[in-house]
Formats: structure tokens, sequence, C-alpha cells
């Protein structure tokens, strides 16, 4: 059976990944893709926590389930929010949309 | 009868009532305002004599009342005894009478609406202050005597004496009245820091707390002269004086209500009210005597040599406040009686002067408002009934036997005999000062007010106006007062002599639900007074001196000024340096103005300024700088940039969580 360190060092992994990517990426679809990968790293954590914990019980699958579908929804969300930032700026460079700033 | 001394909270509330309604509907009512003055005042009087009543003729006890205010021990509160029922009494009486005479002395004046709301504001906080059982609400109706005062004296504002003159009379009260306040701070702060005081902080309580030395003597010295300085302001005492003469620019029934009921005998009244506590201080009293005897003398003399009407009257008035302030002091050697002997020659004051006022008041309304004796002359034949009336004002001012005048200045004029005799033993002749100041002061009375009442009365019409001057009709609104007001300077003195000096030395020496009796003799001790030591008879050639000056001084009058018989301008020329000198009022306004005011308060305000402007100011700018700045720099922080955020975001939770893993949770 392989060892809980390695689903938590391959979470890990998949997690740094992603924030990097959500840093440093400049188009607004890619840093998406990165927050998925995000969220994915944690829902390896609940996996491999419930089968370890609580061999038994489904409590951490089920939760990821619920976890997946929100994550669906809010990428939906992203992307609609970006169509309309493109609509506004004819861009979705994450650079260039800078209002918030001074 | 009623028991009236639970309502007598209603006393000081009814005038300031009757204030409001004139402002609100004073314009709309019947004579514009009026009414309301005269009929809240009207209750008043009626709550003051049903009180007096009580406590005189049924022996009712004292009364006493407060209610908490702000902090324990902070209180409003009346007091009901003899000295603040005889003052309210005759603060209403007078009150109303003048209310009456201004009905018709007002005329058509534009705003005598708001005349009546001021006057009857400055009754009603008159009669506050009286009633106050604590020096914290005294104060506060005394600053709102003083704003009426400025109100009242400026109330023609139109005219650029009047607006100067009201000035003048509020910054010498303030002078005085911060001082006073300090005082109060002092007396308070001992209360506070004294153990096992938990009860309201009332006169009574201070008065109960000096024997057992909860302030220190050489500190009780130190609030007695503060509070003096407040009389000194209100009461014009020198050297805060020089503002009562300004005053006069102000509408007559002011002046005559300033000067018989409402404002300049409140601090009279203080000194009396906290009475045991000069009793107790050490050397406060003898300052007091001489304060009071020299501004008695001092003023008379400047009586002698002003020409406008009004302003006679005005030296007179400080002259007989320091006559009273100096009864005060010698009380020294005489007790609890000196606050009787003091008050009496107040209220035989109020009648006289309110009296005297009033009739300058008609002589003002038939003459256009003409103010110099110098153009009168003749009044007598023209105005019968003021001329009598002023006459017996004039009799019973420089206190000529058998009116009111002569009894209470009689007894004052003793006392500090008495006063003299006994400190003297110990003190040195210095004692002796107060009576001398007053004997002369007695002789220079009776000559300035008869020289005005000659000038005025007397003689040939001067001017077109004096030959054409007229009386209103005999039963008006401003002839009953002056007949009202005659009648009690002639009788008062004879009818109440006794009765009344037992009746107020009652004050402090009854034990009472709220206060045990005071025993004058500790307290004069805990002074160093002479009180109690011995007792001296008067010899009769003292006793009648007072008399003999009086008669010189009204012959001197007479032979001078009746009928014009000697013209003086003969024998004093305008350069003659004496005349000169209290022509120019021994040269104190200029001091006060030019020196005081110009040089010396000038110089500190613009170092004031400057400090203000560039340490004050600079400190408040700089901060503002330095937060604009850091800002403008600090603020290119904010990149606009999601990405960026995130990035402090994690790194700060990287942060957070190697802190946390570093040092453990």
């Amino acid at each position: 059976m392989i060892p809980l360190e390695y689903y938590l060092l391959l979470s890990a992994i998949l997690f740094s990944i992603g924030a990097y990517g959500v840093i440093s990426k400049r188009n607004a679809i890619r840093m998406l893709m990165s927050i998925e990968i995000m969220l994915n790293s944690a829902n390896i954590n609940l996996v491999a926590f419930s089968s370890y914990n609580t061999p038994f019980s489904l409590t951490g699958q089920v939760f990821v389930t619920f976890t997946i579908s929100v994550a669906a929804a809010e990428a939906a969300v992203g992307l609609a929010i970006f169509i309309g930032i493109y609509r506004a700026y004819k861009d979705i460079d994450l650079e260039k949309i800078a209002t918030l700033k001074w | 009868m009623i028991d009236f001394r639970p309502f007598a909270y209603l006393i000081p509330i009814l005038p300031i009532l009757g204030f409001l309604l004139c402002l609100l509907f004073g314009k709309y009512s019947w004579r514009r305002g009026g009414m309301f003055a005269n009929l809240t005042i009207f209750g008043s009087l009626i709550i003051s004599l049903g009180i007096l009543y009580n406590v005189y003729f049924q022996g009712m006890s004292f009364y006493e009342k407060s209610w908490n205010w702000f902090y324990p021990g902070i209180v409003f509160g009346i007091v009901v005894d003899p000295l603040s029922i005889v003052m309210v009494c005759m603060v209403s009486f007078v009150g109303l009478l003048i209310h009456i005479f201004a009905i018709g002395y007002m005329g058509e004046d534009p705003d005598k609406f708001l005349y009546f709301g001021e006057t009857a504001l400055f009754t009603g906080a008159m009669l506050g202050l009286v009633l106050s059982n604590n020096f914290i609400q005294l104060f506060l109706f005394w600053e709102l005597v003083g704003l009426c005062s400025y109100l009242l004296i400026g109330f023609w504002w139109y005219k650029p004496e009047a607006a100067a003159a009201a000035k003048k009379a509020w910054m010498f009260c303030v002078v005085g009245d911060s001082l006073f306040l300090l005082g109060i701070v002092i007396v308070y702060n001992y209360m506070f820091s004294a153990p096992g005081i938990t009860e309201p902080i009332t006169f009574s309580q201070i008065f109960s707390s000096l024997e057992t030395g909860v302030i220190p003597p050489p500190m009780l010295t130190l609030v007695s002269l503060l509070t003096l300085a407040g009389v000194c302001g209100k009461s014009a005492q020198f050297p805060l004086h020089g503002w009562i003469p300004d005053a006069m620019e102000g509408p007559t029934t002011v002046s005559a209500l300033i000067h018989a009921a409402t404002m300049v005998t409140a601090g009279i009244y203080l000194v009396a009210r906290t009475f045991p506590i000069f009793m107790a201080a050490p050397n406060a009293l003898w300052v007091v005597a001489i304060v009071g005897g020299f501004t008695a003398l001092l003023t008379a003399t400047m009586g002698l040599v002003v020409n406008d009407l009004k302003r006679v009257l005005a030296y007179s008035t400080i002259s007989q406040l320091g006559y009273m302030l100096c009864m005060l002091g010698v009380g020294a050697a005489i007790g609890a009686y000196a606050v009787g002997y003091s008050i009496f020659h107040l209220i035989s004051h109020a009648f006289f002067k309110a009296l005297l006022f009033l009739g300058a008041g008609c002589i003002l309304h038939g003459l256009w408002n003409i103010r110099s004796i110098k153009e009168m002359g003749g009044l007598r034949d023209k105005m019968r009934i003021t001329s009598i009336t002023m006459l017996i004002g004039a009799l019973t001012l420089a206190g000529f036997p058998l009116t009111s005048g002569f009894y209470s200045k009689d007894k004052i004029i003793e006392s500090a005999y008495e006063y003299g005799e006994i400190a003297s033993k110990t003190g040195g002749l210095v004692h002796y000062l107060p009576w001398i100041f007053l004997i002369f002061g007695v002789f220079l009375t009776a000559t300035y007010t008869f020289r005005m009442y000659f000038l005025a009365f007397t003689g040939k019409p001067k001017t077109y106006l004096a030959e054409h001057a007229h009386e209103p009709k005999p039963i008006s609104s401003m002839i009953m007062p002056l007949i009202i007001l005659a009648a009690c300077s002639l009788i008062f003195g004879i009818l109440t002599q006794t009765k009344f000096y037992d009746f107020l030395s009652t004050t402090f020496t009854t034990t009472t639900a709220y206060m045990s009796a005071l025993n004058f003799e500790h307290l004069a001790k805990m002074g160093g007074n002479p009180y109690g030591l011995e007792h001296v008879e008067t010899p009769l050639y003292i006793e009648l001196l007072p008399t003999v000056f009086v008669f010189l001084g009204i012959g001197i009058a007479g032979y001078i000024y009746f009928n014009n018989r000697v013209d003086v301008g003969k024998y004093i020329k305008k350069g003659n340096p004496i005349y000169k000198i209290v022509w120019n009022k021994y040269h104190l306004d200029y001091v006060y103005r030019n020196l005081v005011a110009e040089k010396f308060i000038i110089t500190l305000v613009i170092l004031w300024d400057v400090f203000d402007l560039y340490v004050i100011d600079g400190v408040v700018n700089g901060i503002s700088w330095l937060t604009v700045k850091s800002g403008t720099v600090i603020r290119r922080v904010q990149t606009g940039v999601v990405q960026n955020y995130a990035t402090v975001i994690l790194l700060g939770i990287v942060l957070l969580l190697t802190v946390i893993w570093y040092f453990g949770v």
C-alpha cells in the first residue's frame, strides 16, 4: 500500500504548481486553470486522509464530489466574469486590468 | 396659611419662564411683553412673601433641598433661611416695581419684548443666585446675571458708547469671576479630598467642615480673597469699579435694576452667605473692610465732580456698596450680627436707589434723555411728584435722621468704630481706617447727593428742554412705583430695625435639619479675629458724628448750589490739579485701558498669536504634511494587479506558517 506521505507530497507539489501559475500567468484562463489544480490538490488530501484514517466510511470521498461540483460552478462563474472583462477591456491580460490601483 | 417653602424653587423659575414667554409671544401680547415679565415676577413676590410669613410669623424651620446633578456631591439645591428669604423678597419686590415703571418708560421701543425678556431673566437669575445652596449653582446664576447685565447695558446697541460700556462691564466682571471660579475649585478640591464627606457639598456642609479644619487656614484666606475678587467685579468695588459709570448708557430702568435689585447686590450677598468662611480665614475680613471702606470714600469723591445725573447715582451706589462690604469686614469684631447690619443697609439702599434711579428715569423721560445736571435746573416746579420723591430718596441716601438710610448707615459706622476700638488694641491704630473712611464718606455722600439735587431741581432752568419739562400723569405706571418706594425708604428703618437684625442673625446661629449652629467665637479664634473678646460702648459724640456730618454736607451743598448761589467755576478752575485727577477718575481708566489692556494684554496676545501661528499650527500642519507626503510615496505599493496581491497574501501565509512552526503555537 502506498504510504500517506506520498499522497501528501503529490498534493503539495500540485498545490505549489497551481500557486506558481496563479501568481505568474498573465492570461486569465491560465490562472483559472492553475486555481483548478490547487483545488484538486486539496481534493487529493481529502481522499487520502479519508481512506487512511477512516477506511470504512466515505466521508472524504463524498466531500470531494461536492467540492468538484462547486469548483465546476465556480469555474463557470469565473469564465463568465472573464467574458465580461473581455467585453469591457477587449483583453484578458491580467496586468492590464489594473483599475484597482491608486 | 399654606406652607410655601416647598415651592421656593418656583421663585427663580417663574421669571425665567417669563423670559421664554416674552421671547416667543411678547411681540403680540398686551404692552408687548410687559405683561409676562410683570406677572411672573409678581408670582415670585407672592411666594417670597409667603415664605417670609411662614418663617418669620409662623416660626417654621429653615429649609434646604438638593437634587443630584452630575457627580456625587455636586447638586442643584435651594436654601431657605432668613438671609435668602429677605433677599428674594427685596429682589422680587423692587424688581416688580421697576418692571412696572418700565412699562411706561420703555414706551414704544421697538425691542420692548426683548427688553422685558432680558430683565425677567435678569431677575430670575438673581433670585436663583440668592436661593442657591452651593457654590457651583451660585456661580452659574452669577454668570447668568453678568450675561444679562451685558445684554441690558448694551440694549441700545446701536449707540457706540452703549456697546463699549457693555463690553467693559463684561470684561471687568470676567476678571473677578475667573478668580472667583478658581476659589470655588480650591474649595471643592478640599471638600472632595476630605475623608467621610459623601453628602452633597453645600454651603452648610462647607461651614460645618470649617471647624474640623478640612480646609487649612491659609487656603481659607486664599479662597476668601479670590471670592472677594469676584465680589469686586460684580459689586464694582475698587479696583474693579470702573464699569459702573459707563454702564449708565443702558436704559435707566436697567440701571435701577442693576443698582438696586439684581446685580451689584449679588456680591454683598455672596460675602454675607459665605461669611463663616471669611470669619475663619485669617486676615480676610480685614482686607474686606479696607476694600469696602476705601471704595466708599474714593467713589464718593468722584461723585462730587461728575455732572451726569445717572453717574452721580452710579458713584453713590459703589460708595454705598462699599459701606455694606466694609460692614461685613468689620464683622470680625461683631460676629453674625454683621450680616444683619449689612443686609439691612442693602435693603434700604435697594429702596432708595431704585427710587432715585426711577426718579432720574422720569427726568430723562421728560427731558428727552438729557443727562447733564448742568443743563437741568428748576425742575422742582415742573415735576412736582418726582422732585418730592427724589428729595426723599436723596435724604435717605445721605442718611438724614429718621429715614431708613440713617438707621442702616449709622449702625455700620458705629460697628466700624467698635471694630477700630477692639482691633486696634492688638493690631495697632490702622484698624481705625475703615471708620475714618466711612465717616468722611458720610460727609461727601450728603454733599454730592444734594449738589445733584439742588442743581437739578432748584434755580432757573438752564436749557430750553428743562424749561418745558413735564411729568408723566400722576396715576400712571411711572409715578406709582416712585410713591411706593418713597414710602418704603421713609418707614422701613423705623418699623423693622431690631427685629430685622435678630431675624437675620439667626441664619447661621440656628441648628436646623441640615446644619448645626455655627460657633462664631470658635471660628473667629481660628481666623484670629477679635470677635467675642470684649464689648465696647460707643461714646455719644461718636454716635452723633455721622448726623453732624450729614447736616454739614447738606448745608455746604445747599450754601453753594441752592438756586445756584455760588458759581463754583470761579473758585475751582478746570486746570486745578486735584479737580483734574478726580475728574479723570484717578486715571484708573487710563491705567486699565492704555497700560494694562493696550500695552500688557496686547503684547501677551501678540506673543500668544505668534506661538499659536508657528508652534501650535506648525505641529498641526506638520502632521498633515507628513501624512500626505508618506501617502504619495507608499501608495505606489498598490499596483492594482490582482496577482501582486495574491503574491503578497501567499508570502504572508508562508511567513505566518513559518512563524507558527518555528515558535510553536
